[in-house]
């Protein structure tokens, strides 16, 4: 028998029992977990050996693209589509805020005037964000025309959908104190959700508008490759018209813009977080 | 001024108020004694006219001031304060007044009418905390916290004050300094203050008239001082003397 200084003797771990059903449901969760990874493995067609016969047009296009056109006629053109794109992703949160708090307050219990208001905002933001910005982008190009405008309207759809339901979710999540002190009062829903819900969740609401407006400004780049305007319609002619060196500047700014943005919202909302 | 009658208040099968019937006088301060789970809370909510609304059945009747009771007639303070700490003490007690103000002058706090804040104003000098208006809720402390939301409560108006274990919460000092507030309420401003609390010191101190509940019944009704040891277990006594 080993013991320590203290006294303490070494005591052998019993076994423990393990029931056959558990057993039996982790090992079928596992096969089902093969069977559908093979599926998708056959299904996207994944292959190593065509990646490895593409390796020489890899190449290609890399020698082509290396170095970066850096001249000021890339560049500066580059540098004012990144802009553009910075505006749409801005202009497609801030637009989206009204519509977003609107049906927040509408999809959440609690703040919902009804079951059947409550059932259709939850069923007009599930609606709105199961249709991707792209497919929207898609729609409002054909129907406006080519340019940043029809990528501002695809973004404030989509992202009223997704801030709305966030939004929501937080709305129910609150400290129900403050809301029914006041509903004891007297107080209305409009007035409850503007003097209690609201006042206590500024920096939770803030953060998820930032983190919307990081993810739209990304969205905001793959929009232009459908012809919304932007940067990324500059990426989408470049391949066109074979000047990957061209690419690869529009590229490393669309990278310096992202770090930048992402650092900004980070910045704050670690400010909000300490404010709070 | 305040008159509850017959208070009979159920959930599901189980019966927690079986017909209870209490009076506050205008300018009295009742406190309502009682073991845990005696129903002393759940009077208090029959009074404020929520044991209906949480899945309760609710009989009886509340009157205030002879009238069948309205809503804006009792305030009510709580034991978790509920102010929105991120808000300025003055906003928090102008928001007592939103059950009146219509939504165009309410909607935000810039647009509460100058009478609105002045009143409010006055509220928070009656509760000693006039130089604190601009500071944010949440950087005072948990006693200054508690008489905020008495001054959103007078901001309200109403003649019925109703405190559910308003200062279990606290420290044993603004324990003190929060009921002394609501007794000078009562008799300076003639309010009928009802307040369940749980320490029996402090009710036999500051309230005029205690009302001692056990099993969802009122055992005892008399004036302040009277010996409510029968309302706890032996045990719970056992632990009052020693703390």
């Amino acid at each position: 028998m080993t013991m320590t200084d203290t006294g303490v003797r070494w005591v052998p771990v019993p076994p423990r029992r393990r029931r056959p059903r558990t057993l039996a449901v982790g090992g079928a969760v596992l096969a089902a977990l093969l069977i559908v990874h093979v599926i998708a493995w056959r299904t996207t067609e994944m292959s190593f050996a065509t990646l490895l016969d593409g390796a020489d047009g890899m190449a290609d296009f890399l020698s082509e693209a290396i170095p970066p056109d850096l001249s000021a006629d890339v560049l500066l053109p580059s540098l004012e589509g990144a802009l553009v794109t910075l505006w749409i992703g801005l202009l497609g949160t801030t637009l989206s805020i009204p519509f977003a708090l609107l049906l927040a307050l509408a999809a959440a219990r609690g703040t919902a005037p009804g079951p059947v208001v409550y059932q259709a905002a939850r069923g007009l933001l599930s609606f709105l964000r199961a249709v991707p910005d792209v497919v929207f982008a898609l729609i409002f190009v054909t129907a406006v025309g080519l340019g940043p405008f029809p990528g501002v309207l695809a973004l404030v759809f989509h992202n009223v959908g997704v801030m709305g339901k966030l939004w929501a979710e937080t709305i129910e999540d609150a400290d129900p104190g403050p809301p029914t002190a006041l509903r004891s009062a007297g107080a209305g829903r409009l007035q409850v959700a503007a003097h209690a819900l609201l006042p206590s969740l500024t920096p939770q609401l803030t953060g998820l508008l930032l983190y919307r407006f990081d993810v739209n400004v990304r969205s905001s780049l793959v929009l232009g490759l459908v012809g919304a305007g932007g940067i990324g319609f500059l990426i989408n002619q470049s391949i066109q018209l074979f000047r990957f060196d061209e690419m690869l500047t529009h590229i490393l700014v669309v990278l310096v813009l992202i770090v930048a943005v992402d650092r900004l919202s980070a910045l704050v909302r670690r400010h909000l977080g300490s404010a709070a | 001024m305040l008159q509850v009658t017959g208070a009979r208040v159920r959930y599901g099968d189980r019966e927690v108020l079986h017909g209870v019937d209490v009076e506050v006088a205008a300018g009295e301060l009742l406190a309502v004694l009682g073991a845990n789970g005696s129903g002393k809370s759940t009077l208090l909510r029959a009074a404020a006219g929520l044991a209906g609304s949480d899945g309760g059945e609710n009989d009886g009747e509340v009157r205030v001031d002879g009238r069948e009771r309205a809503p804006l007639d009792v305030a009510l303070v709580f034991q978790r304060i509920h102010l929105v700490p991120r808000r300025t003490v003055l906003d928090n007690v102008c928001a007592g007044a939103l059950g009146r103000l219509p939504l165009r002058s309410s909607l935000v706090a810039a647009l509460f009418p100058r009478a609105v804040r002045e009143e409010a104003m006055g509220c928070l000098e009656r509760v000693g905390l006039a130089d604190r208006a601009h500071d944010r809720a949440g950087a005072l402390s948990g006693g200054q916290q508690q008489r905020v939301a008495v001054a959103r409560a007078l901001c309200q108006r109403a003649r019925v004050l109703l405190a559910d274990e308003p200062v279990s919460a606290l420290d044993p000092a603004a324990a003190e300094q929060v009921l002394g507030l609501l007794a000078e309420l009562a008799h300076t401003e003639r309010l009928a203050v009802l307040a369940v609390l749980h320490q029996p010191g402090l009710a036999a101190r500051y309230a005029d008239r205690v009302v001692g509940l056990r099993e969802g019944r009122v055992v005892l009704d008399g004036p302040a001082g009277t010996d409510v040891g029968s309302l706890y277990p032996a045990d719970d006594r056992d632990l009052e003397a020693v703390s």
